[in-house]
C-alpha cells in the first residue's frame, strides 16, 4: 500500500501528518514526531514493531476484507471480516506493548547464559 | 461449611502479606520429592468458611481501555499481574496475589473461521457461549477450581482449557459481561467504558497507523461495519453499569477535533450498598469549580471540574466530571486534597498511583484519575464485603 508506515521507527511519516498530531493516549514516542510530552518517562527512541507474524495477518485481513465489502458493505461477510481486522489489530497493538519493555540482550541472555556477552561477574 | 482448596504456592520467599485467609503450609524438601529437582515445593492449604469471591466486571469495546484499567486496578491491590506461569503463552488471563482477570472473549462459541461462515461478529451473542460463562463465573464465586477455555488471539482458534483457582477478587473484562442476566446478577461491581465516536476514531488511528496495511480508510471502514452489533449489543449494557467512565471530546478548546484533550465524565449510581460515590465539596449538590487560579497554576487549556445529581436511564446518579489535563504533580495533588469520599488510606494516595504509573495512556486526565478512583473504590467495596462475611460467621459460630 503506497505510503503507509512501516512497523520500524522512522521519523519521516510520509502520508497522514495531520493526524499523527493527534496525541492521545495510545501515543507512541516513535511515531508522534512532534513532542508534546504525552508521556513523561521517554529516554530513549524505542523501535515498536509488530512481530512480523501478526503484522502479516492484520495485513492479509485487511486486504481480504476490503475484498468481501466489495460486493456488498451491508452483508454478515464483511462485518465479520472487519471485525477479525479489528481483533487482529487489537492483538497486534498488545504484542506491541508486550515487547515494548523487552531489552533484547536481556532476552538473549535468559536462553544464553554461558556466552560471553551474559557472563556475570560478582566479587 | 468450610471450604478448602490446595495449591502450590509459586515462592515463599516473597509471602503473601495480603492473605487474610488461615493458611497452613506444606514445604516438601528437594530430596524426596525427584520430580521437582532442586526446587523446593511448597502447598498451601486454605481453609476459610465460605470463601466466597468478589466478582467485578468490565464492559467496554475493542480498543478502549481495558488492558490499562486491569493494569491500574491490580496496581492498586498491589503485586503485578501475569500471565499463569507455565501455561499456554496465548493466554489471556491475568493473575496476581489478590486478583484474577478473566478475559470474557475465551467463552466465545465460535472461532474466527466459525464466525466467518456464519457472518457474525464477536460482538454478536450468537458467538459466546453464555451458559458457559455463568456456569464457570459461578463456581469461581463459590470458591471451585474451574478448566477455562482459551480462545487465542492470534490463530483466532479456541485452545485447550486451563485451570483458573478461585482467587479473592475475580475481574471479568470484555465484551459482554453484563449481557446475560444470570452473569449480571453475580457481579459485586460493575463498570462500563463508554467512549464516545470521535475519541474512539482518534484512538484507534493512534493505535493502527503503524500497522503496515492500515490506511485511514480501513480504520473507518472497520469502526463503521462494526458499529451497528456494538450499537445493539454492548452499548445497552451501560444502563446496567454501576460505574460508567464516559469519555468525551473536550469543550476547553473550541472547535477541537484533535482528542488531545479529553473530557471525562465518572457516572457513578447512587443507593448501592458497598458504594459511596466520590463527591466534590457538597454531596447532592451541583458544583462546578476551575481548580487554577490564585493558588495554582495551571498551563493551557486548564482543568475544570463539575459535580452534580442526573438521571442516567432512569437511575439515580452523581456525575464527576473532568475536562483538561494535569501538567504538574502539584495540580494533582491539589485537586485530589478536594475531592473527597475517595476510599484512600492516606493522603496522597491517588496521587502516588498516578505516578506510579505516569507511562500509562490517560496518565495526565480524566481517563487515568476516574480509572484510579474506581479502583480504590472497588477495594473499599471488597473490604466492606470481606469485614461484613467475617462478622456474619462470627455472628452465626456465636448462635
Amino acid at each position: 500500500m503506497a505510503a503507509s508506515l512501516s512497523s520500524m521507527t522512522t521519523l519521516s511519516a510520509p502520508r497522514p501528518v495531520r493526524l499523527l498530531n493527534i496525541s492521545n493516549p495510545y501515543s507512541s514516542p516513535s511515531h508522534v514526531r512532534l513532542l508534546p510530552c504525552t508521556t513523561s518517562r521517554y529516554t530513549r527512541l524505542v523501535v515498536r514493531s509488530t512481530p512480523s507474524e501478526i503484522a502479516n495477518k492484520v495485513s492479509e485481513s485487511i486486504k481480504n476484507a476490503e475484498e468481501t465489502c466489495a460486493d456488498d458493505p451491508k452483508a454478515g461477510e464483511c462485518v465479520a471480516a472487519w471485525d477479525e481486522v479489528e481483533e487482529l489489530s487489537a492483538a497486534a497493538s498488545h504484542a506491541r506493548d508486550k515487547n515494548k519493555g523487552k531489552d533484547p540482550l536481556e532476552e538473549y541472555c535468559k536462553d544464553n547464559p554461558e556466552t560471553d556477552e551474559c557472563r556475570t561477574y560478582e566479587d | 461449611m468450610a471450604i478448602c482448596t490446595v495449591h502450590t504456592t509459586p515462592s515463599l520467599s516473597m509471602p503473601n502479606t495480603h492473605l487474610n485467609q488461615r493458611q497452613v503450609i506444606f514445604f516438601t524438601s528437594a530430596r524426596k520429592n525427584q520430580f521437582f529437582r532442586g526446587q523446593n515445593r511448597a502447598f498451601t492449604v486454605s481453609c476459610s468458611a465460605d470463601a466466597k469471591t468478589v466478582v467485578i466486571g468490565l464492559a467496554a469495546d475493542s480498543g478502549c481501555g481495558k488492558s490499562t484499567f486491569m493494569r491500574r486496578l491490580t496496581s492498586v491491590f498491589g503485586g503485578a499481574a501475569e500471565p499463569p506461569k507455565g501455561g499456554n503463552p496465548d493466554s489471556n488471563t491475568l493473575i496476581s496475589d489478590t486478583t484474577t482477570v478473566i478475559c470474557l472473549d475465551d467463552y466465545h462459541s465460535l472461532d474466527r473461521t466459525g464466525r466467518k461462515e456464519k457472518g457474525v461478529t464477536a460482538l454478536d451473542p450468537k458467538a459466546n457461549d453464555f451458559d458457559l460463562m455463568y456456569e464457570q463465573v459461578k463456581a469461581l464465586k463459590e470458591g471451585k477450581a474451574v478448566d477455562k477455555p482459551i480462545y487465542n488471539h492470534v490463530t483466532g482458534l479456541l485452545d485447550p482449557p486451563e485451570v483458573i483457582q478461585p482467587p479473592k477478587i475475580l475481574v471479568i473484562e470484555g465484551l459482554h459481561p453484563m449481557f446475560d442476566e444470570r452473569v449480571r446478577d453475580l457481579l459485586d461491581f460493575s463498570i462500563y467504558l463508554d467512549i464516545s465516536n470521535e475519541v474512539k476514531f482518534a484512538w484507534k488511528i493512534q493505535r493502527d497507523m503503524a500497522e503496515r496495511g492500515h490506511s485511514l480508510e480501513s480504520i473507518k471502514a472497520s469502526i463503521e461495519a462494526r458499529k451497528p452489533d456494538f450499537d445493539s449489543f454492548i452499548d445497552p449494557q451501560k444502563k446496567y453499569a454501576d460505574a460508567v467512565i464516559e469519555v468525551l471530546p473536550t469543550q476547553l478548546i473550541p472547535g477541537d477535533n484533535e482528542g488531545k484533550v479529553l473530557r471525562v465524565r465518572l457516572i457513578q449510581k447512587e443507593g448501592l450498598k458497598h458504594f459511596s460515590p466520590v463527591y466534590l465539596f457538597d454531596e447532592g449538590s451541583t458544583i462546578s469549580w476551575i481548580p487554577c487560579g490564585r493558588k495554582l497554576t495551571c498551563s493551557y487549556p486548564g482543568i475544570k471540574f463539575t459535580y452534580g445529581p442526573e438521571t442516567y436511564f432512569s437511575n439515580e446518579v452523581s456525575v464527576l466530571e473532568m475536562d483538561g489535563q494535569f501538567d504538574r504533580l502539584d495540580e494533582l495533588i491539589y485537586v485530589e486534597s478536594h475531592l473527597s469520599n475517595l476510599s484512600s488510606k492516606f493522603y496522597g494516595e491517588v496521587t502516588q498511583q498516578m505516578l506510579k504509573h505516569s507511562d500509562f495512556p490517560g496518565s495526565n486526565n480524566g481517563t487515568g484519575l476516574f480509572q484510579t478512583i474506581i479502583g480504590l473504590k472497588i477495594r473499599d467495596l471488597y473490604e466492606q464485603i470481606v469485614a461484613e462475611r467475617a462478622a456474619a460467621t462470627a455472628q452465626a459460630a456465636k448462635v
